[in-house]
């Protein structure tokens, strides 16, 4: 009698057990989060009202787009649904997230879009095979000159906008504006000695790009020549853009090279800064759009990419988004009234930036224990 | 019936604890596993620890800050609960509370409230003019002081757990025979507490040493990298590379291989089982004339452990500007007016956090129940290694245990049978239940640990079933750490940022990941606003389930 008792009470605890976590699985529809992941077996369909696609769907599908993004999470989706009725979901956390995710979530992914401003790192999945190949939206023929140049030959992604990943800003009341530094090659120069900050490269998403185009114009032996001035000359990095605007206002340094959104609201907010362009350029950091190759929802993916190159699209973004400071890719789109108009940018090849990408921020992360 | 719980138990932390934790390190030989690539990895990288001067840094960082940090915080809590324990003074309660406030508040609050505390610009500088304490504080002295006023909570509730009961024959003999007194505690006292003492020492120094927050939040001033924050950096910088997580992670559990050997050999040479039918409550003595100085010394450290950290997040919740300090003009409640804004997404995540946190205390009770049991009662074959596991994600950042998880709960096959539950908000519960087992299973052992085996074996004679002990009996007795435990690990998941923000699903905002955003965005005042809600919220919440559910409990 006892044993069968105590039986009895382990099979109820497993039972429980598998009860529970069987609930788990089929529960989150009703939750009331409004969390329709991929898997939870949704095949409603959504129809589009005025989806912006051409050729009639060929397949069906099978639940809510979702988009990994690390701006604009906050308008994307209203706009979007506005636009083509389609649903959205958004996972939104910074760049090093979303692609740790993406990476993490390889065997069975849940995006269907990836929306960021790491060129390098989009190419990175592309080569490695997790990318839609050889569709391209029929709004690529309203991008500009310019970014026609980024679109990979494998048709991958499409850029959806460009910024500085850095601009040369300095602190009017430490600096006299004669004094400034107004290239890049001026940041070794000796009199600007413990003045000078960035993000980095390892941790903040554009100052990748920001770096690496100086690995690949000065080779990288030239470039860590580069750096290595710049760091015998006291650089300071700080771990991401915001953390380098903080440092300019307390006066922890007085000249920075900074991402341009955190530049020009930096200004806005009243500090007292100067922004330069440099004239050779200011590295770029491309914010790029591409569907997952095995995505379920085909028709909602392929609406996105031709949505975010419709300039009305990019038009709400530099009027209302929170990174607004950028070069829009398509033509008869009017960047922020303040935006410099010498404003010049340049970036590294994506494939040479996604290949060099791994030992470029090694190099930088053993630099600064050093 | 003892072996089928003890098996039971051991399958659920394999699910919870040990797999995902063996599928991150997995990936130092097979990368690929869990895309269906076999390939084997290149185990050169396990000893790139010693030539790599970030990973070298790291492993250095960490052992310092762990071995510093354990040294400091068991002396102070080993003090602090002798004192407690020994004498009875106003404000004594104020210091348990604290202690425990501690203990489920995340680090990178407490990390935060220092950061804005003692950063140039920060509260000490522009409030009280205190210039020297932004060079005090960034260097890895001050951090192994920061770490000790956080971590020294657990040396303190061992040490006080042991010094509940008191064997005063011992002492008397000694006395009789003509010891003096600091002979009678060098020789007897002393020796009786070593086991609490490097009991809480192993937990000071897992949770240290695993401690993700510290570093992450001083990052932002001073470059302190140790071997969690290069692990974050591993599996958050482009291309992402599990396979150094994974290295790195293998340190990290070695090092705390380390320190459990060591607490274990210690514990074997001075294991006494000293309590018999003699054994009584001890009661603290009242303290005369140093009442009031014990008062005082009371209220100045309470004033730094909690004041500092805490203090620093609910007046930068005030502060328009942190750069203004504490002026009547630059005073404001606009941040908490932006909580509620109609486009704010605090409460909802709110919402969704409380919910999680409240939904994991449960079962994290029912199942921390079960180890405790196993552990205190049973004779299973494997309850060393059910004790380890049930520690070891105390010691395992967040991270690490949230990426192990998306291995875990995202292969495909899973789908099948419904239990693809990466994506869905019921990850969040089981990676906040593996986090709390840890203190909710000390809590338990410690309270059954006083509940004699004889009264639940007279039970089992008498023909009561399983249930019917622990429910007539055992329950009845641990109550009061039941309800512990329940709210403290409920009050540490609400806030448990780490695995939040690699496993939220889409959509599905949670408390500490918008608070990380705004911290992140150097959005001080709304971060710090909400910080504070949620506290408030949670110390609400704590409080009125204490007030319903602890009445009834009967005096011991």
């Amino acid at each position: 009698m006892k044993t069968n008792r105590k039986h009895w009470i382990g099979t109820v605890l497993l039972a429980g057990l598998v009860a529970l976590t069987a609930a788990c699985g089929n529960g989150n529809a009703g939750n009331g989060t409004n969390a329709a992941a991929a898997n939870s077996g949704n095949t409603e369909t959504t129809t589009p009202t005025e989806a912006a696609q051409t050729e009639a769907p060929t397949t069906k599908d099978e639940g809510t787009l979702t988009v990994y993004l690390n701006d604009f999470d906050s308008i994307i989706a209203p706009l979007f649904e506005e636009a083509t009725g389609f649903k959205l979901e958004v996972v939104a956390g910074n760049g090093a997230e979303i692609m740790s995710r993406v990476e993490a979530e390889k065997g069975n992914p849940h995006w269907d879009v990836v929306w960021l401003d790491a060129m390098p790192s989009i190419y990175g999945l592309g080569a490695s095979g997790q990318l839609m190949e050889g569709w391209s939206p029929n709004n690529v023929a309203n991008l500009t000159d310019y970014a026609k140049g980024f679109v990979p030959e494998k048709q991958w992604y499409v850029p959806t906008g460009a910024h500085a990943a850095g601009v040369i800003v300095y602190n009017k009341d430490k600096v006299k504006a004669e004094d400034a530094p107004k290239s890049w090659e001026d940041f070794s120069n000796g009199k600007y000695k413990n003045l000078i900050g960035m993000a980095d490269p390892a941790i903040a998403a554009p100052a990748y790009p920001f770096v690496s185009l100086f690995f690949k114009e000065k080779t990288i032996e030239g470039g860590q020549a580069y750096f290595s001035s710049l760091m015998d000359n006291g650089l300071r990095v700080y771990p991401k853009n915001p953390n380098v605007v903080k440092a300019l206002a307390a006066g922890e340094i007085s000249i920075a090279a900074l991402q341009e959104s955190n530049a020009y609201s930096m200004k806005n907010d009243g500090e007292p800064i100067e922004i330069i362009w440099p004239s050779e350029g200011a590295p770029a950091s491309v914010r790029v759009a591409a569907i997952q190759k095995d995505t379920k929802n085909p028709n909602a993916a392929k609406a996105f990419l031709e949505f975010l190159l419709d300039p009305k699209t990019q038009q709400a973004l530099i009027d209302q988004g929170d990174e607004s400071y950028f070069q829009p890719s398509v033509t008869g789109v009017n960047a922020k009234a303040d935006r410099s108009p010498d404003a010049k940018l340049v970036a590294a090849d994506a494939s040479w930036a996604s290949e060099n990408e791994a030992a470029i921020k090694q190099w930088f992360a053993d630099q600064s224990v050093k | 019936m003892k072996d089928r719980l003890g098996w039971f138990v051991s399958i659920i932390l394999f699910v919870l604890v040990l797999y995902p934790l063996a599928a991150v390190i997995i990936q130092v030989l097979l990368p690929g596993v869990f895309f269906g690539n076999w390939q084997l990895g290149d185990l050169k990288l396990l000893l790139e620890i010693f030539n790599r001067p970030l990973w070298q840094k790291s492993l250095e960082n960490s052992v310092l800050l762990g071995l510093g940090t354990t040294l400091l915080a068991t002396v102070l809590g080993g003090m602090l609960a002798t004192i407690r324990s020994s004498w009875s003074f106003p404000t004594a309660k104020l210091l348990d509370a604290s202690v425990w406030l501690l203990i489920i508040t995340p680090s990178f609050i407490l990390a935060q409230g220092w950061v804005l505390f003692a950063a140039g610009g920060g509260i000490a500088v522009n409030v009280f003019g205190w210039h020297w304490i932004t060079g005090a504080i960034f260097q890895p002295a001050g951090l192994i002081f920061i770490m000790t006023l956080s971590k020294f909570p657990f040396a303190y509730l061992s040490v006080h757990a042991a010094m509940e009961w008191k064997v005063d024959q011992l002492s008397q003999a000694a006395r009789l025979s003509g010891a003096s007194p600091l002979t009678v505690w060098r020789t007897i006292q002393a020796p009786l507490l070593m086991p609490a003492v490097f009991a809480g020492a192993a937990l000071v120094f897992m949770d240290t040493i695993g401690d993700f927050g510290l570093p992450a939040s001083i990052a932002a001033v001073y470059r302190f990298p140790t071997l969690p924050y290069s692990i974050y950096s591993a599996i958050y910088t482009s291309p992402i590379r599990f396979d150094m997580a994974g290295v790195l992670s293998f340190y990290l559990v070695l090092l705390i291989g380390i320190a459990m050997f060591v607490q274990f050999y210690a514990m074997r040479r001075s294991r006494f089982d000293f309590l018999s039918a003699r054994a009584e409550r001890s009661i603290p003595k009242p303290a005369g004339k140093y009442a009031a100085l014990l008062t005082t010394l009371n209220l100045l450290f309470l004033a730094v452990v909690i004041g500092i950290p805490i203090g620093a997040n609910v007046l930068m919740s005030v502060f328009k500007t942190q750069s203004a300090g504490l002026k009547l003009s630059n005073l404001t409640l606009n941040h908490y007016r932006d909580l509620f804004d109609s486009s704010s997404l605090l409460l909802k995540g709110l919402g969704h956090s409380l919910m999680i946190a409240g939904v994991a205390a449960l079962l994290g009770l029912l199942f921390g129940l079960c180890v405790a049991y196993v552990l205190t009662y049973s004779q299973f074959k494997f309850k060393r290694t059910i004790e380890v596991f049930s520690i070891v994600t105390l010691a395992v950042p967040g991270v690490v245990l949230g990426i192990g998880y998306i291995f875990v709960w995202n292969q495909k096959w899973l789908d099948s049978i419904g239990l693809l539950l990466y994506g869905t908000p019921w990850i969040l519960v089981l990676a906040a239940i593996a986090g709390a087992i840890p203190v909710i299973t000390r809590l338990m052992v410690g309270a059954m640990a006083k509940v004699p085996h004889s009264l639940l074996t007279a039970a089992q004679l008498q023909g009561d079933t399983f249930i019917g002990r622990l429910r007539l009996i055992l329950i009845p007795l641990i109550r009061g750490a039941l309800l512990s435990a329940g709210l403290a690990a409920f009050g540490s998941s609400v806030f448990d940022l780490a695995v939040n923000s690699i496993l939220f699903p889409p959509s599905f905002l949670t408390l500490p990941v918008t608070i990380n955003k705004a911290f992140e965005d150097l959005d001080f005042g709304y971060a710090s606003a909400a910080t504070v809600l949620g506290s408030g919220i949670v110390i609400l919440i704590i409080l009125a389930v204490e007030l319903l559910l602890r009445r009834k409990e009967a005096t011991a």
